[in-house]
């Protein structure tokens, strides 16, 4: 596997207060990668510290074959961050802003500011003061500051925080986009799983400040999900509290069934549809979330 | 060293020193007050008012004894002319280097934690920015328009200096060797060390507030020369200005190797964001 991001055994501790405690981490390069755990689980000192903002007490690090302490500058020329906070000088323009970061990135290329500006609907306020601009607007310019000098490696810390329903769908589609289209690697730190399910090629978690399990979706539900519950929406009113043997309990327009496995569910939409109408069929405990919870639950 | 990085980090503070009311009020003011006013005022009452009258013979005694202690050539045909005198070359200078001070000690405070106030710091850190270049950049950002308000200072006081006591003395008075001294060599040293100062002890404390409280200790030299002159401790001429001037720029030097071996990005980081 060729892994741009290569973290082994890293620990890191403020003033006596681990952080991070052991930390194993790879990222295959090209792929999205979410970062998720509760607030303080050591996400944000995580990228800092890969980032090379942040030394560690312990470990090894290696982004695109370089150390983050030795040669944080080259890492840091390769990759783009966009910070909780998103790091803008709010007395300057969106513009200005953008030629700022542009010269320090090196940016030769000066048709990727109003390209970048385009693509985030912020054409029209260019030359208005961030100060004046809402949070969405300020985290659309902080992508634009990010991609500027299209990075290997793009660390998003928290990048749909303060953005609506209609600005969070246009990040993660225009992120897995770029994605798509430029193989860049990237890594969400994010605690909105729901949103990072559908982009993200895999997932780590963080808990207790250490990363306690990581993979793609498939292999995670492999590991995770022992039994599959299933809502059948259906006309059947349950007299029992079993159906062809597997627990089940009634709910609104349908019912709740556990099955041991995938395999299962067509042999009982077989039984049910001889006598019953089934409307829809949805299994519930594999998305994401329930998977998080389920990892966690492990280590608790 | 980045030149690229280096000049765009400059041409940003400018013009946030140019955008901030305070920063800009702050150094619009203090040269006025201090290069404007004070001599205004002095030179222009010793034209409205009869001074010989009103001061005793002990003033006058005190007067002879200062410009005994000043080894000048100037010949003074009236005590207005002796007072003007003492206060152009001895007393106004220790008050004007309090304007390069203030300009260069609110300027760099804000230079530095202001990128950290208002969350730009952290940035800068996750940039390809070189700590060596940040710092650099900085000291020049704060170094520049100090000086520009230095000399401007200067020559609106050589203005009224010469403007009002052209009509007392009937010759140019300013600038005398002292000021000369001043403006070349001690200002730019001075400027220099209150910006070092400033970007050592802002980047070791949180706030704009702390910063400045922390700064305000540079001032203290420049009371104690002030009061020194008054008092007829001491008068600084020329040649003190000199070796004064020599002291801090050995001063600078070590203060400059000292910011840039503590200079760890590492460090900066844990200590300036939270």
């Amino acid at each position: 596997m060729n892994s741009i991001i290569d973290v082994r055994g890293v620990s890191k501790a403020f003033q006596g207060q681990l952080v991070l405690t052991d930390v194993d981490f790879k990222v295959e390069a090209g792929k999205i990668v979410g970062l998720l755990g509760p607030n303080g689980a050591g996400k944000t000192t995580f990228i800092r510290i890969l980032n090379g903002v942040l030394k560690a007490d312990s470990g090894s690090i290696r982004i695109m074959g370089h150390n983050p302490i030795t040669d944080g500058d080259e890492i840091r020329a390769s990759s783009g961050i966009v910070t909780e906070s998103a790091g803008l000088y709010h007395q300057m323009s969106g513009r200005e802003n953008l030629d700022f970061f542009a010269d320090l990135y090196g940016v030769t290329d000066q048709n990727q500011k109003a390209r970048l500006l385009e693509l985030f609907e912020l054409s029209g306020h260019e030359n208005k003061p961030v100060g004046t601009y809402s949070t969405g607007m300020k985290k659309r310019l902080a992508l634009c500051k990010a991609l500027l000098h299209n990075p290997k490696i793009l660390f998003l810390d928290e990048p749909t925080n303060g953005l609506d329903p209609d600005g969070i769908n246009m990040v993660l589609s225009y992120l897995k986009k770029y994605n798509q289209e430029t193989k860049t690697t990237v890594l969400i730190c994010s605690h909105v799983l729901h949103q990072l399910e559908s982009i993200c090629d895999s997932f780590a978690f963080m808990e207790n400040h250490t990363i306690i399990e990581q993979g793609t979706l498939s292999q995670l539900e492999q590991k995770y999900v022992t039994e599959v519950i299933v809502r059948i929406g259906t006309d059947l009113v349950l007299k029992e509290t079993k159906i062809l043997g597997y627990d089940c309990k009634p709910i609104v327009d349908g019912i709740l069934v556990t099955l041991p496995s995938k395999t299962e569910i067509s042999t009982l939409l077989k039984k049910l549809l001889q006598q019953h109408q089934v409307h829809s069929v949805e299994i519930v405990n594999n998305n994401l979330e329930s998977i998080y919870f389920k990892v966690r639950e492990r280590v608790r | 060293m980045n030149k690229r990085i280096l000049k765009a980090m400059i041409k940003k503070d400018l013009r946030d020193i140019y955008r901030t009311n305070t920063l800009l009020t702050t150094i619009i003011v203090i040269p006025i007050v201090f290069s404007v006013l004070f001599p205004t005022l002095l030179v222009g009452s010793s034209l409205l008012f009869d001074i010989e009258k009103a001061v005793g013979n002990d003033v006058e005694k005190m007067l002879s004894m200062f410009l005994s202690q000043t080894n000048n050539e100037q010949t003074f045909t009236n005590i207005e002319q002796q007072i003007v005198y003492l206060f152009i070359n001895y007393l106004l200078p220790s008050l004007f280097l309090l304007v390069p001070i203030i300009t260069a000690s609110v300027v760099a405070a804000n230079s530095f934690v202001g990128e950290k106030e208002r969350r730009t710091l952290e940035s800068l850190l996750f940039s390809p920015v070189s700590i060596k270049t940040l710092f650099l950049s900085k000291t020049i950002a704060s170094f520049i328009p100090s000086l520009l308000v230095s000399v401007t200072s200067f020559i609106l006081c050589g203005i009224i200096i010469n403007g009002l006591g052209y009509q007392l003395f009937g010759e140019i008075i300013f600038p005398s060797s002292n000021w000369v001294a001043l403006i070349i060599c001690l200002s730019p040293m001075v400027i220099l060390f209150t910006v070092l100062l400033n970007l050592y002890i802002s980047s070791r404390v949180k706030t704009y507030q702390e910063a400045q409280n922390m700064s305000g200790i540079i001032v203290l030299p420049v009371i104690a020369l002030i009061v020194g002159q008054v008092s007829g401790l001491f008068l600084v001429g020329a040649k003190l200005t000199l070796i004064i001037a020599a002291v801090i720029l050995v001063v600078n030097v070590v203060l400059l190797l000292r910011i840039t071996k503590l200079s760890d990005r590492h460090i900066l980081f844990e200590k300036q964001i939270h």
